[in-house]
């Protein structure tokens, strides 16, 4: 190309640059990969979600702190027994097709979502597969609806508010075509889908008559003013080509940039870094059935054969917390005795082994590139457990194949992800469970499990720390896996946004967000 | 004898001292290229590491000694694998022709007409990811391109004058093919060969940037590579060390690779 | 001319049949399960059992095959277990996108390639021939995602010419869309460049050994006369075969470049489809990108008489 030929590229170019953003201010926002549908909890997946909780809204939602909080609801009430779940709705609030926010679509959209056609993946919490069944959902009046449960559960109103679930949101009859087929969502949220591109971008415009609660922004919960006329979430799958289109101008936001450029990111003028530590699990699970794994002295070796201060500080660049806690850091039930981690004692782990009489055996760590941060876990594990005298081949899979083998229990070491559980009780039965009927389950031990399942029914407080402490302490004790730190998400915006803060749901929050001139 | 042309010369050098370096990274390397250094993590080159570290503090020299060995004895596999296969079979249906040729054609096609992506990723998933599993893969997927190539060279020389003359003068078929034929496709084969070892060196860093590829502990340059791309701007050395390896062995591969064919190539002994 | 097309289209008929049996294979040797994927770490049994019997997974392979193949007759290549669409249309709506990218820096890279290599044969073992071999070899070696990212910074990010992210159609405003290609494009067109040149030295090489050069030669005619009339018609065979293969491969791996630049083309459907083990879209690309190959290796095969008058059509 002459250079002529690229000169006039380049004003054409700035023409278009300039020209388009002035009608109505857009904010750009980088998704590594295409949403799968757009309706709510069904086929869905992290950026799914991401996408359609800014369509729709649910009874109630998770704050800031992953506490349960009505949002469409004004108050939710308990009866005594703990099976009778009053909902009272807020006046005024408007679907996106103008009609108003009645108990009868609360009504709809729990039949769409009981519904097996539907396929709604939070369907077996409710029909009597999990914990509690609903048995019967009523509206006495137009602003009341009132769910009846066949026996108390401490997790009814978080299964309600799970983000995977879509957060049971509240749709309008119009989200269904005549025949019934999903068309589009048509909730009450703070934007409006707009147009879906597959594989290019997903638009979402402002709703004007949004009816924002009191108080700030608290997570999914709180005030949630739109505060730009456009959302335009652009997939950009290589993080390096998103760091580009940031520096550019061409994204205002970047959810999740890899840790290792933050430190790059921090120096550059036009760039703002808002981190924040999600409630997802960074660890290494051991398979307690293997020959060599079973013995849990050996399982102690390693575990103080790892220095977690050093390897969490590496991984994430100094700026995750140790936590060998399966209780998430930001949880309320983190207290005192879930800080008391793994002991980093070379001659602990060196008696042990000569207790254990382990001979150099070979043990394999799975890994994959999928997750940077779980990748470099698996290489320092290994490091460390060379200079310990255990040794530990790495093998990397692809993704898919990793969950296979995860799934099937088919391992000795995994480097392992969870995503987040917002109640410590689902991050405990995340890894907990027999083995015998769910080969994906990593901690079978059943005195354990008791403590669990009275974590799963009680509501006091109290009662839930003092179960979560002793969970801790055995956890700590068999080691079926180390738990290193919880997820951080670096999050990069551009400096014209206003109001961006990365939340503990691994997820872009883009209300109360606004762009300066 | 004349003395050799400069390129073949230059040639000769890169690739020798390309053999020196794997053979010395096979036994010794001044540090330990799997040793982690948490102090010294994306250390420039200095003193104590002559082309830096990479992110977790391993020493990059030492990597891409070690480096040297494996990618070295990985690409020459995979290559004269595929040449062997290729030529055998390319030679076979250019000169046979008929439905022989049609059978294994349709079967050639096909594997051409699989993404090497899925191909790589298939079988690694299915022999292991491990050094075998990449040059079975990576083998099988060049193989259909030297057997086009070469059966693509047969069809034009079939007709040739000297060919006949061979037949006439009532030499049997596998002699024909032996002397003549396959003399004849030494050159486009050597230009296949001396490609096929950049793509070889590069294949599992594309895999491995993708995401599918499923890269073996140990260092090679191609792994090497795809894994500095994100530090481009921090830290350049970790992608340009690797890269330089790579250029330089393609570039003496190529220059040694055209010496050999003027060398093997029947007309031109002689001149 | 018209038998032996004739022919070798019938002839695809089996190439596409050992495709269509061995993808559906290969795909199915590989661990993972799509239901599995869609729902995670969170999946539990009975959720995986419901999804795997909605998806018709849990019936056996060869029910499954037959299943596929009897659509697939029909012309109905089945709808993707991601996205819900029919595979047919998703296939071609993103070969389109990437097909333009393809076309335009292989016929690019042919034109400069192959002069070039020509030249540098011509002036075998001079300066200009180690110059043309080492620029060669070392855009082979520069894999495209390196150069991608480069181009991006320079072109992007530190001159601000050209956009970095996003990608537009040529039906929505053919202006900005060719904008948009001018990386991608360049990117391939530097990299096929590296193979192309090479080939075509060698291919001059070989011919200007032969007789009849030294004999056209020999008559005094001009060696700019012999180069391009005698030499270059023959030489050009080889490397149009060459051109075919990359075409062919490109195809396939063009899902780096596509990555790179947000291209929301066929590459990049491929590598997501086989990460999420989206089998029929998987089984709809290979299909699609084998016949494509086929045809593409069919017009060659057909031009090569032109280029090589002692090659006759069979």
């Amino acid at each position: 190309m002459t250079r002529r030929g690229l000169a006039s590229a380049a004003l054409l170019m700035g023409a278009f640059t300039a020209g388009a953003p002035a009608l109505a201010s857009s904010l750009r926002v980088q998704l590594n990969a295409d949403i799968r549908s757009t309706s709510p909890g069904v086929n869905r997946d992290d950026n799914t979600d991401a996408v359609v909780l800014h369509v729709v809204e649910g009874l109630v939602a998770y704050g800031d702190n992953a506490e349960v909080k009505p949002l469409l609801a004004e108050s939710v009430a308990v009866s005594d027994d703990g099976r009778t779940y009053t909902f009272k709705l807020r006046k005024g609030v408007k679907f996106h097709n103008g009609a108003e926010l009645g108990s009868a679509d609360v009504l709809w959209s729990w039949q769409h979502y009981m519904n097996p056609k539907t396929e709604w993946r939070c369907l077996a919490e409710h029909d009597g597969r999990g914990r509690a069944k609903v048995e019967a959902v009523d509206a006495p009046d137009a602003d009341t609806v009132v769910f009846r449960l066949d026996r108390p559960s401490a997790l009814f109103l978080a299964n309600l508010a799970r983000t995977d679930c879509g957060m049971t949101g509240i749709l309008h009859q119009d989200s269904v075509k005549p025949d019934g087929s999903w068309d589009k969502p048509v909730g009450t949220g703070p934007f409006r889908f707009t147009e879906w591109k597959r594989g290019e971008y997903i638009r979402l415009s402002r709703h004007e008559a949004y009816a924002s609660r009191d108080g700030g922004p608290d997570g999914y919960a709180g005030s949630k003013r739109p505060l730009v006329d456009e959302l335009r979430f652009i997939v950009v799958p290589d993080s390096s080509a998103a760091k580009a289109g940031l520096l550019r101008g061409d994204l205002d936001v970047v959810p999740n940039i890899p840790n290792a450029d933050v430190r790059e990111l921090e120096k550059e003028p036009k760039v703002q870094l808002s981190i924040s530590t999600n409630m997802g699990t960074v660890g290494v699970l051991l398979q307690t059935r293997d020959p060599l794994l079973a013995n849990v002295k050996l399982r102690q070796a390693i575990a103080a054969a790892i220095d977690t201060e050093q390897l969490v500080a590496a991984v994430t660049e100094g700026l995750g917390k140790r936590n060998n806690s399966i209780v998430p850091l930001t949880s309320r039930y983190y207290g005192a005795v879930e800080a008391q981690g793994y002991e980093h004692d070379p001659a602990t782990a060196r008696r042990l082994l000569a207790e254990v009489g382990y001979k150099g055996e070979p043990l394999v760590l799975f890994t994959n590139k999928r997750y940077p941060a779980s990748f470099e876990a698996a290489v320092i594990v290994q490091a460390m457990l060379a200079a310990a005298g255990i040794n530990v081949r790495l093998e990397v899979l692809e993704w898919a194949t990793q969950l296979d083998r995860y799934n099937a229990g088919n391992y000795q070491m995994m480097a392992f992800l969870y995503s987040p559980r917002l109640d410590p009780a689902l991050s405990f039965d995340a890894i907990m469970g027999p083995k015998d009927k769910q080969p994906r389950k990593v901690w079978d031990d059943p005195e354990a499990q008791a403590l669990l399942d009275r974590a799963m029914v009680v509501s006091d407080p109290a009662e839930r720390q003092r179960l979560f402490d002793e969970l801790h302490r055995r956890f700590i004790a068999a080691v079926p896996m180390l738990m290193f730190y919880n997820g951080i998400d670096p999050g990069a915006v551009s400096r014209r946004v206003k109001g961006y803060r990365s939340s503990i749901f691994s997820k872009p929050l883009l209300w109360e967000v606004g762009l300066a001139d | 004898m004349k003395l050799p042309a400069p390129n073949a010369l230059l040639g000769s050098v890169i690739v020798g001292g390309l053999i020196i370096a794997a053979a010395v990274g096979a036994v010794w390397t001044p540090y330990d290229p799997l040793a982690i250094d948490f102090k010294a993590r994306l250390a420039a080159p200095g003193a104590a590491h002559w082309l830096g570290t990479d992110e977790f503090g391993r020493d990059v020299l030492s990597r891409l000694m070690a480096g040297a060995t494996t990618s070295a004895w990985i690409s020459l596999l995979t290559v004269i694998s595929a040449i062997v296969a290729g030529t055998a079979i390319g030679v076979f249906t250019g000169y046979v022709r008929g439905w022989a040729d049609r059978a294994i054609m349709a079967c050639n096609d096909a594997l051409l007409a699989f993404p090497g992506i899925l191909l790589a990723l298939g079988l690694l998933a299915v022999v292991g990811a491990n050094p075998y599993g990449i040059i079975l893969a990576l083998g099988l997927a060049y193989t259909p391109s030297v057997t086009r190539i070469v059966r693509g060279t047969v069809l034009g020389l079939r007709e040739k004058e000297f060919i006949e003359a061979s037949r006439v003068l009532g030499n049997s078929e596998s002699y024909t093919m032996w002397r003549h034929i396959l003399p004849n496709c030494v050159a486009p084969l050597t230009v296949l060969a001396t490609s096929m070892f950049g793509w070889v060196l590069l294949a599992e860093s594309a895999l491995s940037f993708l995401g599918l590829g499923v890269p073996p502990p140990a260092p090679t340059w191609g792994n090497m590579l795809s894994a500095a791309r994100p530090f481009l701007e921090q830290a350049a050395w970790l992608g340009i060390f690797p890269g330089l390896c790579i250029s330089l062995t393609l570039l003496g591969i190529n220059l040694l690779g055209d010496a050999v064919r003027d060398r093997l190539d029947p007309r031109m002994r002689g001149i | 001319m018209l038998r032996f097309a004739l022919t070798r289209i019938l002839m695809a008929v089996p190439t596409l049949l050992i495709v269509a049996v061995s993808v559906f294979a290969l795909i199915r040797l590989i661990p993972g399960d799509p239901a599995a994927l869609m729902l995670g770490d969170l999946a539990d049994p009975a959720n995986l059992a419901e999804l795997r019997r909605k998806l018709g997974l849990d019936q056996s392979l060869a029910a499954q095959f037959g299943i596929w193949f009897g659509h697939m007759l029909t012309g109905d290549l089945g709808t993707s277990i991601t996205s819900g669409q029919p595979v047919a249309g998703l296939v071609l709506a993103k070969f389109w996108i990437s097909a333009r990218v393809v076309l335009a820096a292989v016929l690019l890279a042919s034109l400069v390639a192959v002069p070039a290599g020509m030249i540098a044969a011509w002036r075998q073992n001079s300066l200009t021939d180690l110059a043309l071999v080492g620029t060669a070899t070392l855009l082979l070696s520069i894999p495209t995602f390196w150069l991608g990212l480069l181009m991006l910074l320079l072109f992007g990010l530190k001159l601000g010419w050209l956009p970095v992210i996003g990608y537009v159609g040529f039906a929505e405003d053919a202006g900005r869309a060719l904008l948009y290609m001018i990386m991608p494009v360049a990117t391939l067109f530097l990299h096929e460049i590296g193979v192309l040149l090479r080939m075509a030295r060698a291919s001059t090489l070989e011919v200007a050994r032969l007789d009849y050069i030294t004999h056209a030669r020999a008559k005094g005619l001009r060696e700019s006369t012999v180069l391009w009339r005698h030499a270059f018609k023959n030489a050009f065979g080889p490397t149009w075969t060459l051109i075919g293969i990359v075409l062919g491969n490109l195809l396939g791996g063009i899902a780096v470049v596509e990555t790179v630049f947000t291209i929301p083309g066929l590459g990049r459907l491929l590598v997501d489809s086989i990460f999420a083990r989206d089998y029929p879209v998987i089984q709809g690309c290979m299909l699609f990108v084998a016949a494509v190959y086929v045809l593409v290796n069919l017009i060659v095969d057909l031009c090569y008489p032109v280029f090589d008058p002692r090659v006759t059509a069979e």
